[in-house]
């Protein structure tokens, strides 16, 4: 194979990250790298051309991206963000602000939000300090509290913060006696955990490694133009999508038919495809299991594996050389590589990483040119191994250290194998590393010296990477790189044979998904944050494809954002726009802004998420029941207790005042109110369409504008009593900015089916990820099992009780397990006639143990209660079906 | 007074270093991170006005450029020369290099800008500060190169060269050192010009004398450039190259040995291919016995078992004497043909076929099976399958035949790719075929366990 000739003069140094004094020669990369020398043959000089590549330019058909499908029927939520996480007052004298947690807002509103979980197991070890009935304690010793005399005291006050709360002597004695405890062991025993969790939401925040990889793939067809998109959808993302679709060079895709659907048992994180001596395969990463499946020539899924990570999957890569091999990485360190014929093997562990001591426990690993030789990445640096020589030798293909001049702080983000793509492609033996800073692109002949070195600029992790072959036979490679945030860059990489490979003029960016908010039509503000929320949500799946030729090159671009909302975009090449051409500025077209509406139509009909759980109420009914209802006549009206206890608004017939014809008018919008909703709603350039929604619900009562001159005639009279209570849902002004508090919306806790089996009452409408906090929590709280009062108080303990075995699981040791497969012909099934399952081991508590990897067997029982026309190869259900529930919870604490 | 309580506060805080970006617990650093944090409305000093505005010039260049708007760049970075002159000593130190770099990108590709305007440029921008003036200097020459215009190339690298600022630091000298290179690759870029001027000249002319001196002239300049550079740990191909080649031509063989073999083999330097192969050539150049060609490639052969020149390896192999090189000769082609790249190198496989049917009938099967049973796992689907017979019959039937024969000596003659190819009819290759079939039933090593 031909190596370069010549390799671009380079420094190299030995040390740690950010070495100052080495002088970093990368700036001899990005445009410069077009400026070959005169090669040491100086004839060589002249025939390089990089002059014609310099004004090599993708350009948009329109000025952002469009959506393929309609938005699925969940509701997505954009989760935390760091206003949720972070101090919102910071230290005046400090030249850069910093980032804190905000331990004490989230602590304090866990306490009032969850108060039972959190004091309920106190206030049973304090129960001999209280008398829970009757009214007049007799007993002698001081510590024993009345709990109906305290709530008496207590009732009616909001504890928040209340400056007037009276406090009784009973109050600052029961104070006295739980104040040691109360303070101590929620707070130091809570706010530990609490604070670790938020610690890690926080990174996640800064960097979500999960969908490293992307989501979304691209399976070629029979015919060129024909393919199916793969990709996860469902509002926890666990239902695999198999959508057909074709791509012409003159229009935009065409969706054919419904897509396929598999409804697997966790959300898809990353999906991977190749093509290996004609055979399409296709490998599913979940959280902890990783599946693999054969897609027929029809494009029909056929199952083959599932494998269960216990420790957690963190990537997944196929073999571009032999048919159905694959490699795994856990998060303990263990790499294993899958084959039909060798089953599964362990081939790498360390569960330190590379170079330097690093906390992430990410790992990667992908092929090289050599079947037999495999990288392992973390994010320190990335190794290149030997699957048959001795486990754990290598050499190191890239440091994190002054070899490739990093910087301080720089982590590995990304690799990728740049594989064989056709005989017109770069090197197969070249491999893209992608940090937070730069992008390197390394020969694996020459180790650890990267061939080229751009710094990307992306204000976000770029964690999806995408080579394509080239357009057309002498045109260099387009790369595509997308980052967590949603910006796209295309990179253009030349260098075939024996050149070096190098930037064909400056990388260029793409529109985003926000860039097509203009193709919307106008909204009132409420609904536009909602669709601008929705643009902006992460990218997590990108794929492309070039469609059969035309007379030039056309780029399909799709992505896949993490609301599950596939995107997609045209561009051309546009190869020599001379001297003084400028793009002529893409504008959207009928159809586009149509396609828009529609969406948009269909995503304003997806409710609103509901908040994961409603703040308790403190409601005193039961208190209340103890007083009998005064039967007093005539003074108060039936009708006025009846709204009190509904809580609903009172009207006038409750009062039993019969309707007068001089009577006030009803409450309604006061003319400011109206004119500063739309002046907001103009504001947000909505004024269009608030308009509209305003005529159409004044349309339905129909006699709303007479009363409105009624108003106008009554001025000022009876201002005092108008109120705003009759609004149409859609006038209602814009939430305040802090809409994310969920004590805002006080909907009942949905509790998916899935979850009742498992959970206690406790533990309804509590996220799955802070029910393990929880638990962790309770379970290390002293407990008493045998208590006899509270009913509800014993169900919260029990999960404690049960939880705690199982992390007393002796860490196995990275067994490797296989079990035998099952006998179900391989190949030649068909999707609607075959209903595999992978049947599930015996529900176990998802604590993950060191390293395993299990192969589980492949069965054929058929699972009834799955849609006929789906397919139904589930992951397991080793874990209560949580994840169901929401990708990422709102914290509510 | 704003300026002034800053000062007075600057020494007292730690996270003060000016560092573009935070850094997290985890010792990782997010450049994404000062967008969360300004997110939420924090205390803390707000960033002056100025400071403001020119960060958000700074971001409209950058968005310009990376859509290719030249001219709307060309437009910004007007105004954001302005950075020169802020108030922040910090920023003022680093803006020289982000006006460097930006700017030159837009020159370069700028539809309306000139090589006169770059040069301006470019001049201006070295005397702004002091930390720049040799990586501009050197950026300066090779776009000058890069247009053809060596002679003013040259001057600017002259100039660089003798540039001192206070006292030396390493990365400085490095930076010199890579300037004088690059200014003795330019001399020899004429000197090789005008070695080719020689070469058209009688040898008797009177002009060929002082041809000659001149080049002697130039050589001799031209090493002293290139050799402090060479020294250094990294990867200097074009400059070892032409170094190499100007010893050479004036006949300081030893010269060229030492440096190549210095390149070759010092471990500080990174283990570098060209190396190998320079040393090779040179050393084939030389006419050097085959016994020290073999030990050179034996160990490009370990770096790189893909190498092209591992075909020229096994011949050497093949020719020698010794056993264990004809063992290494079977190795180095089973090498070869482990890697994707190679799987349709015809050479290779003829050469396997070959060598593969001379081993066994040389009865050393145990250097066969050696060989085949890390491979015999994955060789099969690799480069045998029913796939790959069907399409290598489909586009090169001579490489069908030889991977033919290969797999039925390794598999024997039930193996999917060699009945594949058997079976099919073809009038050229029958003879070939024929020949191929009895290879098989006498050689295989599967037949031979029987």
């Amino acid at each position: 194979m031909d190596f370069p000739s010549s390799l671009p003069p380079s420094l190299f140094m030995t040390g740690p990250l950010g070495q100052s004094d080495v002088p970093d020669l990368s700036f001899m990369c990005s445009w410069r790298d077009a400026l070959t020398l005169p090669a040491s043959s100086p004839q060589g000089s002249q025939d390089s051309a990089p002059h014609v590549a310099k004004a090599l330019l993708w350009e948009p058909d329109m000025p952002g991206p469009l959506p393929l499908l309609p938005p699925g029927p969940d509701p997505w939520d954009p989760g935390l963000t760091a206003k949720d996480l972070l101090f919102r007052g910071g230290y005046q004298f400090r030249r850069h602000p910093r980032a804190v947690l905000d331990v004490t807002e989230q602590i304090s509103r866990f306490l009032w939000n969850h108060g039972d979980i959190a004091f309920a197991p106190l206030g049973r070890l304090l129960l001999e300090n209280f008398k829970l009935e009757g009214a007049h304690s007799r007993s002698k010793t001081k510590t024993v509290v009345s709990v109906k005399r305290l709530h008496q005291d207590l009732g009616g006050h909001q504890p928040w913060g209340c400056p007037w709360a009276y406090l009784s002597q009973r109050q600052r004695r029961f104070s006295i006696l739980g104040a040691p405890i109360l303070s101590t062991s929620v707070a130091s025993l809570l706010g530990e955990l609490l604070h670790e969790e938020l610690a890690l939401r926080w990174e996640q925040l800064l960097l979500d490694d999960a969908c490293t990889g992307g989501a979304l793939a691209w399976v070629p067809g029979r015919t060129p133009g024909a393919g199916q998109l793969v990709y996860p959808m469902g509002g926890a993302m666990d239902t695999l999508c198999f959508q057909k679709v074709s791509l012409t060079p003159e229009s935009e895709p065409q969706v054919l038919s419904d897509p396929g659907r598999i409804q697997l048992r966790g959300p898809v994180r990353q999906v991977v495809t190749r093509s290996v001596q004609g055979e399409a395969l296709l490998a599913v990463r979940s959280d902890h299991h990783c599946g693999l499946w054969k897609v027929s020539t029809q494009g029909q899924p056929a199952p083959l594996q599932v494998l269960q990570v216990d420790k957690g999957a963190t990537g997944i890569s196929l073999s571009p050389h032999l048919p159905g091999e694959l490699v795994i990485c856990s998060r303990s360190g263990v790499v294993c590589l899958w084959s039909a014929e060798d089953g599964l093997r362990q081939i790498y562990k360390d569960p330190e990483t590379l170079v330097f001591r690093d906390p992430s426990s990410w790992r990667w690993a992908d092929f090289t040119a050599h079947p037999r030789v495999l990288t392992v990445g973390d994010r320190t640096g990335v190794k290149m191994v030997d699957t048959q020589g001795p486990p754990g030798c290598g050499l190191l293909l890239f440091r994190g250290g002054a070899e490739a001049s990093c910087q301080k702080g720089e982590r590995v983000l990304l690799t990728q194998h740049l594989g064989d793509l056709g005989p017109e492609s770069l090197h197969p033996m070249l491999h893209l590393i992608c940090t937070q800073f730069s992008l390197y692109l390394v020969d694996e002949r020459l180790p650890l010296v990267p061939l080229l070195k751009w710094n990307h600029g992306l204000r976000s992790a770029p964690l999806l990477a995408r080579l394509l072959p080239p357009p057309r036979p002498g045109l260099p490679q387009p790369l595509l790189l997308a980052s967590q945030g949603g910006e796209l860059q295309l990179l253009h990489l030349a260098g075939v044979g024996a050149s070096t490979p190098r930037l064909v003029g400056l990388p260029q960016s793409l529109p985003t998904r926000s860039d097509s908010l203009s193709a919307f039509p106008l909204l009132e503000p409420k609904s536009h944050r909602r669709l601008q929320e929705r643009l902006k949500a992460p990218t997590v799946g990108l794929a492309a494809a070039i469609p059969p030729p035309a007379s030039t090159p056309v780029l399909s671009l799709f992505q896949l954002s993490a609301a599950g909302d596939v995107f997609h975009q045209r561009l051309h090449l546009r190869a020599d726009p001379g001297p003084n051409a400028r793009a002529p500025a893409a504008s959207w077209t009928p159809q586009a802004t149509a396609c828009c509406s529609r969406w948009l139509e269909a995503l304003l009909e997806v409710p609103l998420t509901p908040p994961v759980w409603a703040a308790p109420t403190f409601s005193h009914r039961r208190l209340l029941g103890g007083f009998e209802p005064q039967k007093v006549e005539g003074l108060v009206p039936e009708g006025f207790r009846r709204a009190m206890a509904q809580g609903r608004l009172l009207q006038r017939r409750d009062l039993g005042l019969l309707p007068t014809e001089e009577r006030p008018p009803a409450p309604e919008p006061g003319p400011e109110d109206e004119l500063s909703e739309r002046l907001e709603a103009a504001w947000e350039f909505g004024a269009a369409a608030w308009w509209e929604r305003q005529r159409g619900s004044r349309a339905g009562p129909g006699k709303q504008p007479k009363r409105h001159k009624r108003r106008t005639q009554l001025s000022s009279t009876f201002s005092s009593l108008s109120g705003r209570v009759d609004l149409s849902d859609a006038a209602s002004p814009a939430p305040s900015p802090d809409h994310t508090l969920p004590e805002a919306r006080p909907q009942p806790p949905r509790t998916p089916p899935s979850q009742e089996l498992t959970q206690e009452p406790w533990a309804q409408g509590v996220p799955s990820e802070r029910q393990q906090t929880l638990r962790d929590y309770m379970a290390e709280l002293p407990l008493r099992t045998d208590t006899p009062g509270g009913a509800s108080a014993l169900s919260s303990q029990t999960p404690s009780v049960r939880a705690t075995p199982s992390r007393q699981h002796a860490p196995q040791d990275c067994t490797v397990q296989q079990l035998p497969r099952g006998d179900t012909p391989e190949g030649t099934t068909l999707l609607s006639s075959q209903t595999p399952s992978v049947r599930a081991t015996p529900s176990r508590p998802h604590t993950p143990r060191d390293g395993i990897v299990q192969q589980l067997p492949r069965g054929d029982t058929p699972e009834g209660a799955t849609p006929p026309s789906s397919q139904t190869p589930s992951f397991l259900a080793t874990r209560s079906g949580s994840q169901r529930l929401r990708k990422k919870p709102r914290m509510g604490f | 007074m704003s300026d002034f309580s800053e000062e007075l506060i600057r020494p007292t805080t730690e996270d003060e270093q000016g560092e573009p970006c935070v850094r997290s617990g985890s010792g990782m650093c997010f450049p994404w991170l000062q967008k969360h944090i300004e997110s939420i409305a924090s205390g803390g000093k707000q960033e002056k006005d100025f400071a403001q505005t020119t960060s958000a010039c700074l971001n409209f260049i950058q968005e310009a450029l990376l859509k290719h708007q030249w001219q709307r760049a060309a437009e910004y970075m007007h105004s954001y020369l302005q950075v020169l002159e802020d108030t922040d000593s910090n920023k003022r130190q680093g803006a020289p290099e982000i006006v460097w770099r930006l700017g030159s990108e837009i020159l370069y590709y700028h539809p309306k800008s000139s090589v006169e305007t770059f040069n301006t440029f470019a001049d201006r921008m070295k005397n702004i500060g002091i930390t720049n003036y040799l990586k501009i200097s050197l950026q300066h020459a090779l776009y000058l190169l890069h247009h053809g215009l060596l002679e003013d190339a040259n001057r600017i690298l002259t100039q660089a060269e003798t540039w001192r600022y206070g006292e030396k630091s390493s990365s400085q000298e490095v930076l010199v050192n890579l300037i004088q290179a690059y200014k003795g690759l330019l001399q020899y870029y004429s000197w090789y010009k005008k070695k080719m001027e020689l070469s058209k000249l009688d040898k008797d002319d009177y002009a060929y004398n002082t041809a000659s001196q001149n080049m002697l002239n130039h050589s001799w300049k031209t090493s002293i450039n290139l050799c402090t550079l060479i020294q250094i740990p990294g990867v200097w191909d074009p400059f070892v190259k032409s170094y190499i080649e100007m010893l050479e031509f004036y006949g300081d063989q030893d010269g060229a040995r030492e440096v190549l073999n210095n390149y070759a083999y010092d471990e500080k330097f990174p283990s570098n291919p060209n190396a190998h192969v320079y040393l090779y050539n040179f050393l084939k150049r030389e006419k050097a016995p085959r016994e020290k060609l073999i030990s050179v490639l034996k160990i490009l052969y370990q770096i790189v078992p893909s190498h092209k020149l591992m075909l020229e390896f096994h011949r050497l192999l093949r020719k020698s004497d010794k056993e264990e090189h004809h063992k290494l000769g079977l190795e180095v082609l089973f090498g070869i043909l482990d890697f994707a790249g190679c799987t349709k190198n015809i050479t290779a496989w003829k050469y396997l076929a070959k060598y593969l049917k001379q081993t066994l009938m040389g009865s050393h099967l145990a250097w066969v099976q050696e060989e085949w049973n890390s491979r015999k796992s994955w060789w099969p689907s690799f480069h045998f399958s029913y796939f790959w017979a069907k399409s290598n019959w489909k586009d090169d039937k001579t490489l069908a035949c030889e991977k033919a024969l290969v797999a039925g000596l390794l598999l024997g003659k039930g193996c999917k790719y060699f009945r594949y190819i058997s079976k099919q009819d073809h009038q050229v290759l029958k003879k070939k075929m024929k020949q191929m079939k009895k290879s098989v039933k006498k050689y295989s090593i599967v037949n031979s366990g029987l």
